[in-house]
């Protein structure tokens, strides 16, 4: 069973970063169960937890963050997309810094992983805050200019992604599904 | 909170509107109108027929014409939307954006910038989920523009028939019209109280390039 965990305010936000998310899940053959960022949640009962990004202006799950506390116990898979990659950052004790980016951009791969092959692709982007650097706890696995654009945590199937892979990069979430 | 919708008057936006009422206030509504079909973020033909379907709707209209080029439509735009905030004061947009990441970073850029919330309820929605969601609505829709289908489906009304064949030439075509295969109007939707009725209208164009040009419409009872 999968845990699709929204992050959005607003229902109408969960159409636009929530319901694509779910519709690959579901397109992929997968039971499912979607939880709000303010509910309590059994993580435990989930192989896998994909945390979903929200709309630019949305940070109310920053005042739900402890909801979280119970992912650096988790034994199975995260996959923390956008405002999910910002909870695991800070989840691991790294420091967000504003960058500001929207729109189509072209991100290097820098080290191998299952989420996604090649040297370079071409993601979407829509955040305000994300990475320049990493703690040990953090490997970087792409780069969009300085930005570290998706890591893993080291020791865990825990990745972050600061675009929206749901856009142009579906293979991330397939592969994350079936790792 | 109180939002506009970025109004085209086909199938789109007036699907993102009907969604937004449902949890927002929609203060009014953003029009632009490009002065050709040559405009690659906003919708063109037929954009006057807007002020007839506010008019059923009962929704303030902020209208604004707009010349072809990216620079200056952008910049119209975020006067609209700036006007909206100020005056209607909205505190976000909704639009009828599904699948172009070119619309949808203009729009995610122009309400950052004004800061204001940005919805897209239809994004990445599988476009014939989308038609099939409009007709089960009951929403009245026509063709009004096509370019690289028969100039012959202008005018027609969409029908589960026309979706159908629609998804059978998936790959050949977006069938939500993304590409700009077809343009539509709504003449009728849950929100309007009186529905669009054209009485005289013109066929301009070529086989597979033409528009319908409505000429004469009125609001009639339901």
């Amino acid at each position: 069973m999968i845990l699709v965990i929204s992050t959005c305010k607003y229902p109408l936000s969960e159409e636009e970063f929530v319901r694509p998310i779910v519709e690959i899940v579901r397109d992929c053959g997968f039971d499912y169960h979607v939880r709000r960022y303010y509910e309590r949640i059994e993580i435990e009962d989930y192989s896998k937890v994909l945390i979903c990004g929200t709309a630019l202006r949305d940070f109310d799950y920053l005042n739900h963050i402890n909801n979280f506390a119970d992912l650096a116990e988790y034994d199975g898979n995260v996959l923390g997309i956008c405002a999910g990659y910002q909870i695991l950052a800070m989840l691991f004790s790294n420091a967000l810094e504003e960058i500001k980016k929207i729109g189509v951009y072209k991100v290097r791969i820098v080290r191998e992983n299952p989420l996604i092959k090649g040297d370079e692709i071409r993601a979407y982007f829509l955040h305000r805050y994300a990475l320049r650097s990493v703690n040990e706890k953090l490997i970087p696995l792409a780069m969009q200019d300085e930005e570290i654009c998706m890591f893993k945590v080291k020791g865990r199937d825990f990745y972050g992604v600061s675009f929206h892979p749901e856009v142009l990069n579906r293979e991330i979430i397939v592969n994350f599904l079936y790792l | 909170m109180k939002v506009c919708v970025l109004y085209s008057g086909g199938k789109d936006s007036n699907l993102a509107l009907l969604k937004a009422r449902e949890e927002f206030e929609v203060s009014c509504l953003v029009t632009l109108s490009p002065r050709s079909e040559e405009s690659t973020i906003f919708h063109y033909p037929n954009t006057e027929l807007v002020k007839l379907q506010a008019e059923s709707l009962d929704i303030p209209l902020i209208m604004k014409t707009c010349s072809d080029d990216e620079k200056s439509s952008l910049k119209v735009l975020y006067d609209a939307l700036r006007k909206a905030k100020e005056f209607y004061r909205v505190e976000g947009v909704v639009t009828g954006a599904i699948r172009s990441t070119y619309q949808a970073t203009r729009f995610q850029r122009i309400c950052d910038d004004l800061e204001l919330w940005c919805f897209n309820p239809l994004w990445l929605r599988d476009e014939i989920s989308i038609l099939n969601e409009a007709l089960e609505f009951g929403f009245e829709i026509i063709f009004v523009r096509v370019a690289g289908l028969d100039k012959s489906m202008l005018g027609k009304k969409l029908t589960k028939d026309i979706v159908r064949k629609f998804a059978e030439r998936y790959g050949y075509i977006n069938p939500a019209g993304e590409g700009g295969e077809y343009e539509t109007l709504v003449l009728d939707m849950p929100l309007f109280k009186k529905k669009l009725k054209i009485s005289e209208f013109e066929i301009v164009g070529k086989d597979y390039d033409a528009t319908l040009i409505i000429k004469k419409a009125e609001l009639v009872e339901k």
